[in-house]
């Protein structure tokens, strides 16, 4: 009977899910979205923003990409989707698929098991802080809250830089940035744009879906005068938990629900604000705080800034205490750990560059899961994948625990693709000089929570460190990386190859896909290297850049040499000089001319004309 | 350390108060030779000491005023302009401070000729003072005469003084101030200490080797600072590119221009500890060096080496190499001794007139004074 069931509504499922179809080509567009600065911008179908992508759970979706930019590649990332079983659907150029070429055309086609609220993104490095980056919602009408509410907005949260990646981008990773400074962007958009109005009716309840689709500073976000309950982070339905501040990193979500005031007499400001700490310098005329409004009448007279010094920041809801709403228990002790070390430093070409344990993400030449394809019996072998891709290779159904250090000052939040992780643990932030990383031993942990908060981006407190796990169910190529587009580009980048065995079993790459390859020439078999013939064999391999000497080089040592060697020469020259002034002392002077000057000791106005003769002597 | 003692500053103060010293001791030895002997001459010998150390006093007094006001004046204006970008002045000052100690030191050596030069610009002062006698009475120089005594160590020491002053302000620009008031008192010190040794005729061959040490000492001081000036200016220029504050990251990588550098070791950053500050303002220490910070350093002690041979050379044939048909020949040793026996034969015979002491016909007077001038003029 319980099976019969099952089968019942599995049936159900299989009748109500549909495709859901779309057309994006992604295409220069202008565009002015804080009203400060017109610019180029990447939009969909000709317009921008990119539209909001939306589905039921349980929906296929198709999504016929066609690179309409003349000038560079990309590919789409559906951030937070697990593509369970189409690995090769995830988007990151150069790890799941290569990237599309200007005019080539890719189809995405996945289905969708998933609820709650998510965004796409072009996963080229440096492309989607450009404007190709959108909501991507899946409704679900089986949600706890689903009755709880009334209407549902979706408001999407980023900075917005004036100058395009390919201005900033040169400029940041140059040796002329040696501490690796982020640019910092202009304004905050709100719903992309600036000192907007949402209009709300009286004693309505609504599910407002907040996604920082930014690519660098976490926004603080307050309604004034009003509590809200977060239900649901990064697509993981949460109990209801009041909040009145929270802080939404790059790339995280969350839906709130907000149930209106009985009354229309008062308009309330709606604040978001960068996390200035994430700033390297706060320029004079940047505005921190952003203020757009929640419009319950038309009377504009109240309108009034979001002075976030009436606001106390100190203190945002910590989502570390959110309880998953399906009451998931905390995952067994791992039967694999990856301990992590995040820093920053400069190699040989004087840039700086992010790191895991020392290595800065080097794209291989092969992506990665077609690495996974070709290497039959290798594939079990991080090695193949190259040692700057930074792989790791994980058993299927493992639980994989992360422990990430944070020897970094700056707030880092993670994502991982393919999956959500549970977040066991996480430190307050530390000082700059005093970075703590994980210690299992210390008593001074607390209890792991027994039902532990999940999400797919989760942020790193400056010095602090954090304790993820997760369940290796999902066999495909994951990168768990940074969500900062900065520090993307500056490698905090890491690839998990999970269960690379079944990968090679349930994925079938579409022929779009192999031939969007074609046309960038970009090989499709072989190792990290590209070679298929040894594929432990990585000769050739893309590599980063060496590390700075240490101290004194040959160089050094010569100019050193050569510094103390010419500084005695010249004191040896100096003490010449010095010495031949003993000539010039009276003593000398007189032997010299011969004359006994011990007479004129006694000198008096008549000796003058003693002295004479030796004055005519010497004319 | 460093913050309180600036090197610089105590080897101008010492070089300065030194060459105060040594033109008190000149005067002082010439009044020795006009009036030792006869008691009668000792009353007015001992009044014209007390005018040289009344000048002398004075000079100081005023220097010392001025320099106060100076440097206070200075460093209340003065550093809030530089503060916005401290590494192109901190550059550009190394480098006034290096023009300048580089000008002084090689005197330093040369305490003897020194002497010898003061000798003859105080008998051609004095002698000039003697000719202005027939003056009206309201004549500056005239008014002057009574009290030459005075008036050259006045003079001098408030040269000096002042010299001093725009050295210590040109070669303490960089510095903060709470590292100016040790060194010049200690300065003051040693050079009144050295100019003392000197006139009590002490051993002339360990003053000399005294002298030698510091000197190089001294120029190992500027060759650090003209490389250290070179490096700032090289930090300026890559800080103004790389836009922000690079020295953020201390002395760890990218506080550096990786493309320029010589060396670099991760610590011992001169500007962040204090001990390895001391031994950059000693001997140019930098945990990051540059092209330019290691070429400058040469070529500063190149430049010190040709300077030398340069002046040895005009020491020997009396002109500057390639300049020989320029310059005037300059008085022998011997034409010198002479101005300077008239000079004080001249001083001290103007003093006893003075002094109402008439044992001397005048006429005999006159006609030396005249014999001298000619002399003197030839």
């Amino acid at each position: 009977m319980k099976s019969f069931v099952v089968l019942l509504l599995a049936f159900m499922a299989m009748v109500s899910a549909k495709t859901v179809t779309y057309n994006l080509t992604a295409t220069w567009v202008q565009a002015n979205p804080d009203g400060c600065h017109e610019r180029r911008v990447i939009g969909v179908n000709n317009v921008w923003p990119p539209p909001t992508i939306e589905v039921d759970k349980g929906d296929t979706l198709v999504v016929h990409f066609t690179n309409g930019l003349d000038d560079r590649n990309s590919t789409i990332h559906w951030h937070g989707l697990y593509q369970n079983g189409t690995a090769d659907m995830d988007g990151p150029s150069m790890v799941s698929q290569c990237p599309v070429a200007p005019g080539a055309s890719v189809v995405y086609n996945f289905t969708v098991n998933q609820n709650g609220t998510y965004w796409y993104h072009a996963h080229v490095p440096s492309q989607y802080p450009d404007g190709f980056r959108g909501a991507f919602i899946v409704h679900d009408k089986e949600a706890y809250f689903a009755d709880m509410y009334d209407e549902e907005l979706v408001l999407p949260l980023s900075e917005w830089y004036h100058d395009e990646m390919q201005v900033l981008v040169p400029k940041f990773m140059s040796l002329y940035n040696p501490s690796g400074a982020e640019p910092i962007p202009q304004n905050l958009l709100f719903n992309e744009t600036m000192n907007s109005t949402i209009h709300v009716k009286p004693n309505t309840t609504y599910l407002i879906r907040l996604i920082n689709i930014g690519a660098f500073v976490s926004q603080y976000f307050w309604i004034e005068d009003h509590d809200f309950q977060i239900v649901e982070v990064d697509g993981v339905y949460t109990e209801p938990s009041t909040a009145d501040l929270i802080y939404i990193t790059a790339a995280q979500r969350y839906s709130i629900l907000l149930t209106t005031k009985n009354t229309t007499d008062k308009n309330y400001a709606i604040g978001t604000r960068m996390d200035d700490n994430m700033l390297d310098l706060i320029p004079e005329d940047l505005l921190l705080n952003q203020t757009n409004w929640l419009g319950y009448n038309d009377d504009k007279s109240d309108y009034h800034n979001a002075d976030p010094s009436l606001k106390d920041l100190t203190a945002p809801f910590d989502d570390f205490y959110l309880v998953p709403h399906d009451k998931q228990g905390i995952l067994p002790e791992p039967d694999h750990e990856i301990v992590v070390d995040v820093s920053m430093d400069n190699l040989d070409d004087g840039v700086n560059y992010a790191f895991f344990n020392n290595i800065t993400y080097t794209r291989p030449k092969v992506p990665t899961l077609y690495t996974v394809l070709s290497a039959g019996d290798d594939a079990t072998n991080s090695l193949v994948y190259g040692e700057f891709t930074h792989t790791v290779v994980l058993e299927h159904m493992d639980v994989i625990q992360i422990v990430v250090n944070n020897a970094d000052t700056g707030t880092h939040p993670f994502h991982l693709h393919g999956h959500e992780f549970q977040v066991i643990n996480r430190s307050p932030s530390y000082g700059d000089d005093d970075p703590t990383p994980y210690d299992p031993e210390s008593s001074d942990n607390p209890p792991f929570p027994d039902i532990p908060m999940r999400r797919d981006t989760v942020y790193l407190r400056p010095s602090g460190h954090m304790v993820l796990r997760f369940r290796a169910d999902n066999p495909g190529v994951w990168l768990f990386h940074c969500h900062i587009e900065w520090h993307l580009e500056q490698g905090l980048v890491l690839t998990f190859v999970e269960a690379p065995k079944i990968i090679q079993e349930q994925t079938n790459v579409r022929p779009d896909h192999w031939a969007a390859c074609a046309d960038l020439s970009v090989p499709t078999t072989g190792n990290a290297a590209a070679n298929s013939a040894n594929f432990l064999d990585l000769t050739g391999q893309n590599a980063q850049v060496i590390f700075l000497p240490a101290g004194f080089t040959a160089r050094g040592i010569v100019a050193l040499v050569f510094s103390c060697i010419s500084a005695f020469i010249g004191m040896g020259f100096i003490a010449w000089y010095g010495a031949s002034d003993l000539s010039n002392t009276e003593a000398k002077i007189i032997l010299k001319n011969g004359v006994e000057l011990n007479d004129d000791q006694e000198l008096d106005i008549q000796d003058t004309e003693t002295v004479n003769p030796h004055l005519a002597h010497h004319n | 350390m460093a913050g309180v003692f600036s090197v610089e500053v105590f080897f101008v103060l010492f070089r300065e108060s030194l060459e105060a010293s040594i033109i008190l001791s000149v005067l002082l030895a010439f009044l020795k030779q006009g009036f030792s002997g006869s008691g009668s001459d000792q009353v007015v010998y001992k009044s014209l000491v007390k005018q040289v150390w009344y000048g002398a006093a004075a000079g100081l007094f005023i220097c010392l005023i001025i320099g106060g006001t100076f440097i206070g004046v200075f460093y209340s204006l003065g550093n809030d302009l530089w503060a916005k970008s401290e590494d192109l002045w901190e550059g550009i000052f190394s480098l006034v401070a290096t023009v300048l100690i580089t000008i002084m030191g090689l005197a330093m050596l040369r305490i003897n000729k020194m002497k010898e030069k003061w000798r003859v610009k105080l008998a051609k002062s004095i002698l000039d003072s003697h000719k202005h006698k027939d003056m009206s009475w309201w004549n500056p120089k005239r008014i002057t005469t009574g009290y030459a005594m005075a008036i050259l160590p006045f003079i001098t020491v408030l040269r000096e003084g002042i010299e001093a002053i725009i050295f210590v302000g040109g070669v303490s620009l960089g510095t903060s101030a709470s590292s100016i008031p040790l060194p010049v008192f200690t300065g003051l010190a040693a050079g009144l200490l050295c100019g003392y040794i000197i006139y009590r005729g002490g051993n002339v061959m360990s003053i000399q080797i005294f002298l030698i040490a510091s000197t190089c000492f001294l120029y190992l001081i500027a060759a650090g600072l003209f490389s250290r000036g070179v490096w700032f200016l090289e930090m300026y220029r890559f800080a103004k590119a790389a836009g922000g504050d690079v020295a953020e990251n201390g002395s760890g990588p990218g506080s550096y221009n990786i493309k320029a550098s010589v060396w670099h070791v991760n610590c011992c950053n001169p500007l962040i500890d204090g001990g390895w500050q001391i031994f950059q303002a000693l001997f140019g220490w930098q945990n990051s060096a540059t092209f330019g910070s290691v070429i400058s350093y040469n070529v500063y002690w190149i430049c010190i080496c040709l300077t030398i041979l340069a002046a040895l050379y005009e020491e020997k044939h009396g002109h500057w190499p390639l300049l020989g048909r320029f310059q005037k020949k300059k008085m022998t040793e011997a034409e010198i001794d002479q101005m300077v026996r008239e000079a004080a034969s001249a001083e001290k015979l103007a003093t006893v007139k003075n002094a109402g002491s008439h044992d001397i016909p005048m006429d005999s007077f006159e006609s030396t004074s005249e014999e001298e001038s000619k002399d003197v003029s030839r």
